[in-house]
């Protein structure tokens, strides 16, 4: 290539000259061309790069994703938008939607066949005061992955599917493995009590959402139930600090049961070298009586009010929640699509899929206010609280309930004031 | 004004706009924002924010989570000051012994964790206290002693992240200990070493005097600095187990960054600006009374 340059015809000041030229020329371009930006949490963020060559391929946009930790995505949104530094297209979880759409930092769906198809019921997370705000990306729901080994070792079949059953079924693997423990259910990750809660009925707020309900019988209940898991040794009272390889606890037995979402089933795959894929399965979780709804971490594409390309913005969030892009993700990184027809797809008719098609049909509802993401960790506090007998039951949902009207201050506030709906 | 003023107000008016811009305008915004209750809806909407006066501050002092707060910052405070100080003076008087070799070696061994990533060293030290396979459980193991659940035990998840503080940072102390030490005068202990006094009474009565200014500057610097910390629980334990490693500061940035309470998290800087000024205050007197300063 360099052969045409004739002997000294590349002097030191002709190429420094040039150095201004290629740098306008680079901004030109820049300019044009500026890449869509991205921002996703998890596996979500780490494999979207590999949905983008197609997207560029049909539109010529370049698209640049950027991966968020999830414990430290919330903070780094909310800084986002109020620096004015938010992405054209972001990732949220479903119980943030509400949150985002009420600051004003998501924009709404306008265009309603992009939410044609979605598995019913999704949708009714993401709308905030009747519009949507939001694309369903994944459905998420929890369901118990279950060690077959242990359990049939102990004389069960399959993972029981009620709390009296779960409970009796902890008590024969125990006893058969006093050093190792029964359930995965790290101390500071809220949704496997936030389940309970809901399958025993409790509402969690009271008087419009506006104040805790934490001492009521249904409450106490799931606290109780929570609870008992741990002092009575079936759980390890450790955080998700102290466990920091949860597959390789699974594969060697340190758990046998673990509550946990479909990015599992990528990452048993992945290290089927210690886990065989015969040593374990799936099933619903329990609820009191049988299975019931549960909560999880679905997720959706929305588009910030702060981009400057919004037509562009949008073909991306189209082309990620398409039918193909969805089976691509979910072969990819276990996540379920959101958009019923894609589950007349072979790929999603496997066994151990469909404890998840079933529960996906009966998602938790949270209450719908800002406050939630904050809450459902204080719930949390106070359930470590008593499991590590630093305060009693009593205290430590009176402590919640005072903490949680708190909370609920400014938003009581603004509704008596009709500041808000 | 005369030239001599001028040229030195000219001289120092960019240092002095530099401060007034990025010190003296955001606290004193900062102040302002702690007297309004500026929240999330604030954020969505101005009309929202409020003028609370004291509101913040009354509201504060009956959380009971800000008490635990200030008791474990206090325990932070209490327990790693004299830790952190202790080993640096014990290893820079070590150092300081005539008969160790290859003394610049063993100050950049001993310096090198002050200057390495704490994230990356906390990561490393979460592995070491692992309650199975921890090599600091193995090794007590290797002696007859039960494994001892470091991070996960809410007594001693503050021991625990001390020990790590103290490794990590003992090492700058000790430098500034190994120069003061280097200035004691050396016929002086010899004397004091001709007239009986032993190892104690020449380190009380004539090392001690002589370090005296060094170890109150320390030890105001190493109390502001536990007062503020939080990288370590932020990255170790995540302000568990059951928040006994939550500490004032910690507390303020869930507030302000994470939930986006900046009134609130402004009040909670404003008591930690009065705390350490507090403690600053006492120690100069100290060092006042005993002519270190």
């Amino acid at each position: 290539m360099g052969a045409g340059i004739s002997e000294g015809g590349w002097t030191r000041r002709a190429m420094l000259s040039a150095v201004p030229v290629i740098g306008l020329a680079g901004c030109q371009a820049r300019a044009d061309h500026r890449p869509l930006s991205l921002w996703a949490m998890s596996y979500e963020g780490d494999y979207s790069p590999l949905l983008i060559p197609a997207f560029t391929a049909a539109t010529g946009l370049d698209v640049e994703v950027q991966s968020l930790p999830t414990t430290a995505s919330h903070e780094k949104l909310l800084t986002a938008f109020a620096g004015g530094a938010l992405p054209d297209v972001l990732m949220l979880f479903n119980s943030w939607v509400h949150e985002f759409a009420t600051i004003g930092a998501i924009a709404p769906v306008t265009r309603p066949a992009l939410l044609a198809q979605m598995v019913p019921g999704i949708l009714a997370s993401t709308r905030v005061a009747g519009r949507d705000f939001a694309v369903p990306w994944s459905v998420a729901p929890q369901v118990q992955f279950y060690r077959r080994d242990i359990l049939a070792a102990a004389g069960w079949d399959a993972a029981p599917s009620d709390w009296a059953g779960w409970r009796a079924m902890a008590k024969a693997v125990k006893r058969r493995r006093p050093d190792d423990y029964v359930f995965l259910m790290l101390l500071n990750w809220p949704t496997a009590l936030i389940t309970m809660l809901v399958q025993a009925g409790a509402t969690m707020l009271r008087d419009r959402d506006t104040r805790g309900a934490f001492q009521t019988p249904e409450a106490r209940a799931a606290f109780a139930y929570y609870v008992s898991l741990y002092t009575d040794g079936y759980a390890p009272m450790a955080l998700s600090t102290e466990i920091q390889d949860p597959v390789a606890a699974f594969a060697a037995g340190y758990c046998a049961v673990w509550p946990s979402g479909p990015t599992t089933l990528v990452d048993f795959t992945r290290r089927a070298d210690i886990l065989p894929r015969e040593r374990w399965s799936t099933a619903r979780l329990p609820a009191p009586d049988g299975p019931g709804a549960v909560s999880g971490l679905a997720s959706s594409l929305c588009v910030s009010t702060q981009t400057r390309r919004p037509d562009a913005a949008w073909a991306l969030v189209r082309h990620l929640t398409s039918i193909p892009s969805e089976l691509r993700y979910q072969r990819l990184i276990g996540n379920l699509p959101a958009r019923i027809d894609a589950y007349q797809s072979p790929q999603l008719a496997t066994a151990v899929l469909r404890p998840f098609a079933e529960q996906m049909h009966q998602p938790a509802t949270l209450p719908p206010v800002i406050e939630w993401e904050r809450i459902q960790i204080e719930i949390q506090y106070a359930a470590e609280r008593i499991v590590r007998g630093v305060q009693t039951m009593d205290a430590a949902l009176a402590a919640l309930d005072d903490r949680v009207d708190r909370l609920l201050a400014k938003r009581r506030a603004l509704l008596d004031a009709g500041a808000i709906a | 004004m005369t030239r001599q003023e001028r040229a030195a107000w000219l001289f120092t008016a960019p240092v002095l706009a530099i401060i007034a811009l990025v010190f003296v305008l955001p606290t004193s915004l900062a102040l302002a924002l702690s007297v309004t209750d500026y929240s999330i809806y604030a954020l969505a909407d101005w009309s929202n924010l409020r003028f609370v006066g004291l509101g913040n501050f009354t509201e504060l002092l009956s959380t009971p989570l800000f008490w635990r707060a200030l008791g474990n910052t206090m325990l932070f405070a209490g327990i790693g000051v004299p830790m952190a100080i202790g080993t640096s003076l014990f290893t820079a008087l070590l150092l300081d012994d005539v008969t160790v070799r290859w003394k610049p070696l063993w100050r950049v061994l001993l310096f090198a964790p002050y200057v390495t990533s704490v994230v990356a060293t906390a990561v490393v030290w979460r592995i070491l206290f692992n309650e199975r396979f921890g090599l600091i459980n193995r090794a007590l193991g290797a002696i007859g002693i039960a494994p001892v659940d470091w991070l996960g035990d809410p007594h001693l998840s503050i021991p625990a992240i001390l020990i790590f503080v103290t490794w990590k940072i003992f090492g700058y102390n000790m430098i500034v200990f190994t120069a003061a030490l280097s200035a004691v005068p050396g016929e002086l202990i010899e004397a004091a070493r001709l007239d009986g006094a032993g190892r104690w009474g020449r380190f009380r009565h004539v090392t001690l005097p002589a370090i005296g200014p060094t170890l109150l500057l320390a030890t105001v610097m190493s109390v502001a600095g536990f007062l503020q910390i939080f990288a370590e629980p932020y990255v170790m334990t995540q302000g568990g187990p059951a928040q006994s490693t939550t500490t004032v500061l910690y507390f303020m940035f869930d507030e302000g960054f994470k939930w986006w309470n900046l009134g609130q998290a402004s009040a909670v800087a404003f008591i930690l600006f009065l705390m350490i000024l507090a403690v600053t205050l006492v120690q100069t007197r100290i060092g006042r009374r005993y002519e270190w300063l």
